[in-house]
């Protein structure tokens, strides 16, 4: 399919879990046009004209989580995507994400009296490697012990939750903090806001470097064809003489790395000190967008700034109306299932043609 | 010195008891994830359906109170047993719906839907409740328990056979014991098994051989629906008496390594279901001690990916061990 018709498609998805996610919406709520309202220009700032004539700009807290928001899903989505490059479902973003923002966090702290360029750096690439590492472990074992995927990235994801609160909490806490946290990172070590009272950072630019960094690597250099072959054939490239195991692994590596760089956003730009409570579940909706991206590693900035807006807006709904946030789920799981069902077009194609010849017979 | 044995008996029986009311909901799911499995569409969908399955029998159950108040008090329970098998049933339905009709992924269209019962049931919670935690507000019932009598004063036995305080076990628990004598038996000596296995063994041969195989998977996705309900109705209405938010926790995906790791057989499977059970309680007891909680929840999951590759080692020895000793027969002088 080309890609207009394949955009075209999505847009038809999206549109119709929307609509669906609405008359959901509708059940459950008294108020339910002011809730679509707040979901869907929630994350938009306002722009008013104050008392002296001046431009206004209002609302941009909710701008910057968006921004913020998206930021993390293209990362999560790259940690989905290049493992699936390779036809591997790994569902442990989360559990990379969160050894990355432990090990930037570590390194941070560590590090003492160094200037930024230092620091931020060290940080930066301990993030990369912890998550990389992570990653690799579920590649190990599938390629090693062709233990599945799915399973175990999902039990590493368990047990890195755990070994993040286990250091949080008896390690790195921080005991003069009225909660259990890591005390806040050293100023060197972070990111300064790119759009004020928000958490816009530089990783805002970062991320779509990252895609463009991952494309480079996939299209362009060994690595990235042996991963793409070992995904698109294994048998057909392990006759080739391509090392599919090798390279099936190092996707899992790869993503993780990615991964571990969202995780560096969090610690780094987002939070600047890692509560022990930090919310698992980020990492699953990186496969949202990759989906939405449709294995497109090009369009996932794009994926992540379409679904981040729906996550940012639910939060603006919740806030303003009496409908929980977990609509968004419904929506998000609705979108999914119609992306991926390929005959659901066609078929609800089909049917309108059939039912307007009748009602046209009939006339 | 006898006392100790009954003491130390009593202990092993308290202890099988809870591993086995543990296991029950893992049991259900993982005899579910294997006849899907078997027939060749691996449900990852299975948290999704117990989630639903809960939610469906917890609040039926409470509802059914408050609509047929003249009603004996025994029915309440098994309508909602009744509506939470139904619910997850057809949540699996439209797994095969989206995956067989309209040719969605598998393993998406699952997470999708797993998703989708984890969003749904929570709105709907808050919605009926206004809690978005639990549904301890409603007066919901639970599913009777078991109990044998004339046993209560035998040391062991007792114990084992109805339980610490002498309250018997839920019906579900030996719900999940019939559940796998009967897949098992099922798959391995009805007609209807054989062709499932056969549909998940080689599509095509099936479909040259004039099998029905998309019927066939659709009746093992609905199987596997409905086993997982089980699993999903024994923790809204026997393990706990409420429904929770994300209630199911993980089981669904421990049920689908369990069929992994249970070399796709189902004794396999539902040993392996057991040990899962085994295994929280025992991070449960170790909780009491001084070992941190974090690290008793890694045992789990830390077991489940140690259990994946000690049996792909022994798969690994043993058909090595076949292969050298075929050579052997080959090689020996006195073959006829």
């Amino acid at each position: 399919m080309t890609p207009s018709r394949e955009g075209a498609r999505i847009a038809l998805a999206v549109g119709a879990a929307l609509v669906l996610g609405f008359a959901v919406m509708a059940c459950v709520s008294d108020q339910p046009w002011a809730a679509f309202r707040a979901l869907v220009t929630g994350p938009l700032p306002s722009i008013e004209r104050a008392a002296d004539g001046h431009l206004v700009m209002r609302r941009l807290v909710r701008f910057g989580a968006w921004l913020q928001d998206a930021t993390t899903l293209t990362l999560v989505g790259l940690a989905v995507a290049i493992p699936f490059r390779a036809r591997q479902f790994s569902l442990g973003a989360d559990g990379q994400l969160f050894m990355g923002a432990l090990a930037a966090a570590a390194v941070s702290l560590g590090l003492g009296g160094v200037p930024a360029v230092v620091a931020l750096p060290l940080a930066f690439l301990a993030a990369a490697l912890g998550g990389a590492a992570w990653g690799l472990l579920p590649g190990l074992l599938k390629t090693r012990f062709e233990a599945n995927e799915i399973v175990t990235t999902l039990m590493l994801n368990v047990v890195a939750v755990q070994v993040y609160r286990l250091v949080v909490g008896r390690v790195l806490n921080d005991p003069t903090a009225g909660f259990i946290t890591t005390p806040p990172l050293p100023d060197v070590a972070t990111l300064a806001p790119l759009i004020a009272r928000t958490n816009v950072t530089a990783m805002a630019l970062v991320a779509p470097a990252a895609v463009a960094a991952a494309l480079f690597l996939l299209r362009r250099t060994t690595l990235g064809y042996e991963i793409g072959l070992a995904g698109a054939n294994p048998w057909f490239a392990a006759r080739a003489g391509v090392p599919v195991a090798r390279a099936t692994a190092l996707a899992f590596a790869l993503g993780g790395a990615f991964a571990g760089l969202a995780g560096f956003h969090v610690s780094n730009a987002l939070l600047k000190r890692l509560p022990v409570d930090l919310t698992p579940g980020i990492g699953l909706e990186g496969i949202v967008v990759a989906l939405l991206a449709r294995e497109r590693v090009a369009a996932l900035p794009l994926a992540a700034l379409g679904y981040a807006y729906l996550r940012v807006g639910a939060q603006a709904m919740e806030r303003t109306t009496d409908v929980p946030r977990e609509v968004v789920l419904v929506i998000q799981a609705l979108i999914i299932l119609f992306v991926v069902s390929d005959r659901l077009v066609p078929l609800a194609l089909g049917l309108a043609r059939r039912a307007g010849a009748r009602i046209r017979g009939a006339a | 010195m006898t006392l100790d044995l009954v003491a130390a008996g009593t202990l092993a029986a308290v202890l099988a008891g809870a591993a086995l009311r543990a296991a029950t909901p893992i049991v259900f799911a993982s005899l579910g994830g294997l006849v899907s499995e078997l027939a060749g569409c691996v449900n990852v969908a299975l948290e999704g359906v117990m989630l639903v399955a809960a939610f469906a029998g917890v609040v039926t159950s409470a509802y059914s109170a408050l609509w047929f108040p003249d009603a004996p008090l025994w029915l309440h329970p098994w309508l909602g047993c009744a509506a939470g098998l139904a619910a997850g049933t057809a949540l699996a339905g439209l797994l095969a719906v989206f995956h067989l009709e309209l040719g969605a992924d598998l393993i998406v269209a699952g997470i999708g839907l797993n998703i989708l019962a984890q969003g749904l049931t929570v709105l709907l919670m808050a919605h009926l409740t206004g809690d978005k935690g639990s549904t301890a507000s409603l007066a919901s019932f639970a599913l009777p328990s078991l109990r044998w009598p004339g046993v209560d004063g035998v040391p062991v036995l007792g114990v084992l056979l109805n339980g610490e305080g002498g309250g018997g076990h839920n019906v579900l628990v030996y719900g999940a014991l019939v559940a796998t004598g009967l897949t098992a038996w099922a798959l391995r000596h009805t007609v209807f098994g054989l062709r499932l296995r056969a549909t998940g063994e080689n599509a095509q041969a099936a479909l040259a051989a004039g099998l029905p195989v998309k019927r066939l998977r659709y009746a093992g996705l609905l199987l596997s629906g409905l086993l997982a309900s089980g699993g999903g109705v024994f923790l809204g209405m026997g393990y706990l008496t409420l429904f929770q938010a994300d209630m199911a926790a993980g089981r669904g995906y421990l049920a689908l390594a369990a069929v992994f790791l249970g070399g796709r057989q189902p004794l396999g499977t539902v040993a392996a279901a057991l040990v899962f059970g085994a295994a929280s309680v025992a991070a449960a007891r170790l909780g009491l001690l001084a070992v941190p909680a974090e690290v008793v929840f890694m045992i789990p999951p830390l077991v489940t990916i140690a259990a994946l590759v000690l049996v792909r080692l022994h798969q690994r020895r043993t058909a090595r061990r076949r292969a050298a000793a075929g050579r052997a027969a080959l090689l020996s002088p006195q073959r006829t």
